[in-house]
């Protein structure tokens, strides 16, 4: 039985801040290839915008909240540290109180995950329907450098097994142990990087690739054979150094490489790019996804694009929707002025 | 600050996160806020839940500045600066009142229309209070 999207929905705050305000306030910007990132309003947080997101999703199908079988939510910035999380969503959008809920939190690697455990509902439930939501606004330090490609997005999909849009021809995982690359302590619950970067660009490439390679192997797939690849983005670079590794150029990687414009999405950053390939797919295109979070581990997902159908609110005019923050409204509006 | 205690606000969670009012099964208007007795017709309590679209226009607005906003507000004002409040009129009937989001304040106009998205309001105990506000509709 196939399974897929049955339905996307993409969301980007409408801040912004650009590279040159970074320079202007620190010397300058340490986020390679991102020219300006999305930044979360003062009222809104990675529930609000995966509500958001979850009401969009089910827009594009279209499809009722009642319908929903299994809900699973994606982020590395929770408002809280400990209270479910699903719930405020589930009541907002009028999700079944009784639909299975998780929430995936602990990784970059998360939007993925919540995606495959919607899949494993769908393919034990055939008629049911999940819907999963991954949104993320990750923080850190002002002071340390990975702030700066830190920004904020989120992406939700209806899975199911008919009306699809996008048919999973099939997934891979890879998980291993690594340390000191983006973690956040108990402690200061702040993102830190030990800045070894030879030692976590060994982490990136050999979990990414594993799943990857993994993959098509299975699939009997060449790179040459996706017309889109999209891999995780805590940067703009990342994707081209994964990419090349694996044989893909970079025109398959264009259409997915949203962190130039809205930055680090955490563990939004494979739903979203995803997201922005779906809105320029064409039927029968192959889409490789690739997600990586750091400690570490990656997912790997193969789509087949089967209907031409896509969601009201582009990608594209997310990003175009926009309005310029300077340094200090930025500084505001991330609460980083105690 | 004006307080709302938790179970308070918590009895209305279905109308400040899906806007779920009270239609009257006697004349059938809808009450939002839902009311003890149909505010409209004064002689009916039996209602049905109807699910608000949250779509309307602006009926009347103002701008809250700085030293305007009640306290659970302040923080708000002094981040983003300025913002309307308004009393909206919702497709269904209700007059309801909130803030818009996502606007610059000096381009509200009455008869705007706006939709509603669930957005933080304000924290207090610790505890993040979600509920809906007015964005300007189609964006």
């Amino acid at each position: 039985m196939a399974v897929g999207i049955s339905g996307y929905g993409v969301y980007v705050p409408k801040f912004r801040i650009k590279r040159e305000d970074y320079a202007k306030a620190w010397g300058s910007f340490s986020a390679a290839g991102v020219g300006e990132k999305a930044v979360m309003g003062f009222d809104e947080d990675v529930l609000t915008a995966a509500a958001k997101v979850s009401k969009r999703a089910l827009e594009s199908v279209p499809m009722t909240p009642d319908k929903v079988t299994r809900f699973a939510l994606a982020s590395t910035t929770p408002p809280y540290v400990e209270k479910l999380l699903s719930g405020t969503i589930m009541v907002s959008v009028g999700i079944p109180n009784q639909a299975l809920s998780s929430d995936h939190i602990t990784s970059t690697r998360a939007g993925t995950e919540a995606m495959l455990s919607g899949f494993e509902h769908v393919r034990a439930n055939p008629k049911g329907v999940a819907l999963v939501a991954a949104a993320d606004a990750p923080a850190a330090s002002m002071w340390d450098s990975i702030e700066h490609a830190l920004g904020a997005g989120a992406a939700a999909y209806t899975l199911s097994s008919e009306n699809l849009i996008a048919e999973l021809e099939g997934h891979e995982s890879y998980a291993s142990e690594y340390f000191g690359e983006r973690f956040k302590p108990r402690e200061d619950g702040l993102l830190h990087d030990l800045n070894v970067k030879k030692f976590s660009e060994s982490s990136l490439i050999a979990n990414t690739t594993s799943a990857g390679n993994a993959l098509m192997k299975r699939l009997n797939r060449k790179p040459e054979e996706y017309q889109h690849v999209v891999i995780q983005q805590p940067d703009a670079r990342v994707p081209v150094s994964v990419g090349g590794k694996m044989m893909f150029q970079e025109p398959q990687l264009a259409a997915g490489l949203t962190s130039k414009l809205v930055g680090d999405l955490g563990a939004a950053s494979t739903p979203v790019s995803l997201a922005a390939v779906l809105d320029l797919a064409k039927v029968g295109d192959k889409i490789l996804v690739i997600s990586y979070g750091s400690g570490a581990g990656s997912d790997a997902l193969s789509f087949r694009i089967v209907s031409d159908r896509k969601a009201t609110v582009r990608f594209q005019q997310e990003v175009d929707r926009k309005e310029y923050i300077d340094y200090i409204k930025y500084l505001k509006l991330k609460g980083a002025i105690l | 600050m004006a307080h709302v205690s938790v179970p308070m606000y918590w009895r209305t969670i279905p109308q400040r996160y899906r806007l779920v009012g009270h239609k009257c099964k006697k004349c059938g208007s809808v009450n939002f806020p839902p009311k003890g007795v149909c505010k409209y017709c004064n002689s009916s309590s039996e209602f049905e839940e109807v699910k608000l679209s949250g779509k309307g226009k602006v009926h009347t607005f103002v701008l809250i500045s700085a030293g305007g906003a009640p306290p659970e507000f302040a923080d708000q004002e002094k981040a983003g600066g300025q913002y309307p409040v308004a009393i909206v009129q919702l497709d269904e009937g209700p007059k309801v009142i909130g803030q818009i989001a996502d606007v610059d304040p000096k381009e509200v106009k009455i008869d705007m229309p706006v939709t509603t998205e669930l957005r933080k309001i304000y924290t207090e105990e610790g505890v993040i209070r979600y509920g809906f506000k007015f964005v300007p509709a189609g964006k």
